[in-house]
């Protein structure tokens, strides 16, 4: 099957101004500016099948939300190609938007004092939604997300799940063929990640929407997605389905240790490398330790792991085609 | 017709946005009512004293003070979100707009209307021209009519064209509220008076840099004459609803090349 989105070398830098220490360094670099360059996104590639439901992880300012800018059109990219659905995003906007969905989880897009109806209203006009089919995709997903009790009041009485259900419907009620959820869980008790999570599986395997899903919850990941994209630094660390890296480090185990002094450190290792036996020896006649616990690594600890540099991953996977 | 949906749909949300608080909405609309007044209040009174100024009298100050509220009151309710441009800019609300299949600059005009600094300004400028325009001496035939009407046009496409000229500044500059509050706000305090009255500078500044002279002093030229007309170029009475569209259009421009900085730096 043809790719739907193909991103290929994309690098994004940002030039910041140099801040200077003291007042009177701040007030010179009015007159001379120093720049610094960020690497934002890194010369990152890779390409998505239609009808994907791809993981995107990676730790705080890794370059997820650039990326996600760069795909949604917001931002052009300072080198490499973007190609999805056939359009250049950043090129061709108004012609591109009208196919895709993009939820920002932390900046809302519904009126504030209104309630949702009024909102979704707008974007029936704004995207020129059929009436019949606006009137069947928003009885759906009143349903699905079960929104019937609070869809007439307004935007600013509902709780933080509530709203993000909101948020959701309105950009998916001119069904769009790509949807971008970036962090639709965050702040989220429980039920209301599950619920989101439910609907998102919904929309991928009833309805075939291509979704990319940025999250730094390991639980929409394992439960929602076929495959992980993890990036960090603005690049690209892993790329591949969540069983492959989790067999991956299936080997990895974490013995938290609780020493004689009270303090606790916790440690990762590889059995397939060190067999159990002589990390324990090492360790005992290292320490002075009261208790262990051994823990199988879950998904959660690995990706700790690799962000925190513990566990150090090995080159990219190959290009998946 | 999808597009007056939209302008419908929006104008509906600014009206029931603003119904939530209805005792609020009524105090903004009367603070600006005040405020504004106060000004005009003080002009009258001096006046009292002093018969003219530049051969203007109190209906005729009252006459050109009037198209700068009238026209004030559509700028307010079709280009908040421009006079509001830099915040949004920074809450990264912009964002939003560029993932809709809508141009830029008509989802901003749509978007949000400040209906009660409208109501405030629209008000006393129904208030002014009521009071002045029976006693200046125009007689109010279809041409001057129609005249009066492309005014009103131009000078809210001059101020709308400004607003988005200082909020395509914000592409540049995260905060341009200051150079506003120069370049806009003050040079309109100095259009409330004939502006004969300054010193050439301002005059000049008036005329070819903030053109508010195109807002009010000579669409009321055309309509009244007064002698301090001679100092200019009698085409300015003429071309006086052009320059609006001018100034509009090259302010859309002007932000066409700027909105593309937007896609390299994000906010």
């Amino acid at each position: 099957m043809e790719n739907i989105i193909e991103i290929q070398g994309v690098k994004k830098y940002y030039k910041i101004a140099k801040r200077e220490k003291g007042t009177f360094m701040a007030l010179a670099t009015l007159f001379n500016r120093k720049y610094e360059t960020k690497k934002a996104v890194d010369d990152i590639s890779f390409s998505i099948k239609p009808g994907e439901i791809v993981g995107f992880i990676g730790p705080n300012g890794a370059g997820k939300s650039t990326t996600v800018k760069m795909l949604s059109g917001i931002l052009y990219p300072d080198a490499g190609t973007i190609k999805i659905n056939g359009f250049i995003p950043y090129k061709q906007r108004k012609q591109y938007v009208k196919n895709i969905g993009v939820v920002f989880g932390q900046k809302s897009q519904l009126n504030w004092d209104l309630p949702l109806i009024e909102s979704f209203e707008l974007m029936k006009y704004i995207y020129r939604i059929p009436q019949k089919q606006y009137e069947e995709n928003l009885d759906l997903f009143i349903q699905l997300l079960d929104m019937e009790d609070f869809i007439n009041q307004p935007v600013r009485q509902l709780s933080l799940g509530q709203r993000m259900r909101g948020d959701i419907v309105a950009s998916l009620l001119h069904s769009p063929q790509i949807v971008f959820l970036d962090e639709p869980t965050i702040g989220l008790d429980v039920v209301a990640k599950e619920r989101i999570r439910e609907f998102v599986r919904y929309m991928n395997q009833i309805r075939h929407t291509t979704i990319i899903f940025t999250t730094h919850d390991m639980q929409d990941i394992e439960k929602v997605c076929d495959r992980l994209i993890m990036i960090d630094k603005g690049k690209k660390v892993y790329d591949g389905s969540i069983q492959e890296i989790k067999n991956k480090y299936a080997n990895f185990k974490s013995i938290e240790l609780l020493l004689e002094d009270g303090s606790k450190e916790l440690k990762t290792f590889d059995v397939s490398v060190t067999p159990m036996s002589a990390v324990m020896e090492q360790l005992f006649s290292e320490k002075k330790i009261k208790d262990i616990t051994i823990c199988e690594s879950e998904i959660e600890d690995i990706i700790r792991d690799i962000y925190e540099g513990r566990v150090v991953l090995a080159q990219p996977e190959a290009e998946r085609n | 017709m999808n597009e007056l949906k939209i302008a419908l749909q929006s104008l509906k949300m600014s009206v029931r946005t603003r119904m939530q608080y209805r005792v609020d909405s009524l105090v903004a609309t009367l603070a600006v009512f005040i405020r504004e007044s106060a000004n005009i209040i003080v002009i009258y009174l001096a006046l009292l004293k002093f018969d003219n100024i530049n051969g203007w009298n109190v209906n005729e100050m009252l006459f050109l003070f009037s198209l700068l509220f009238l026209t004030y009151a559509f700028v307010v309710s079709l280009f908040a979100d421009l006079r509001d441009f830099s915040r949004m800019i920074r809450e990264g609300r912009f964002d939003r707009l560029m993932v809709r299949p809508r141009g830029l600059l008509f989802q901003l005009i749509l978007n949000n209307a400040d209906l009660m600094a409208s109501a405030g300004h629209g008000t006393l400028g129904i208030l002014l021209f009521l009071i002045s325009a029976g006693k200046v001496g125009i007689c109010w035939d279809f041409a001057t009519i129609l005249y009066y009407l492309g005014a009103i046009i131009g000078g809210v496409l001059l101020q709308g064209g400004m607003f988005i000229f200082f909020s395509s500044l914000s592409f540049y500059f995260l905060e341009t509220n200051s150079l506003r509050e120069i370049f806009y706000w003050n040079m309109r305090k100095f259009a409330g008076y004939p502006i004969s009255i300054y010193h050439k500078l301002i005059q000049g500044l008036l005329i070819y840099v903030v053109p508010f002279a195109f807002v009010n002093y000579f669409p009321a030229q055309y309509l009244l004459r007064k002698p301090d007309l001679i100092n200019y170029n009698e085409i300015y009475i003429y071309i006086a609803p052009l320059v609006g569209i001018a100034v509009y259009l090259s302010s859309y421009l002007f932000w066409r090349v700027s909105v593309r900085r937007y896609y390299s730096t994000g906010n």
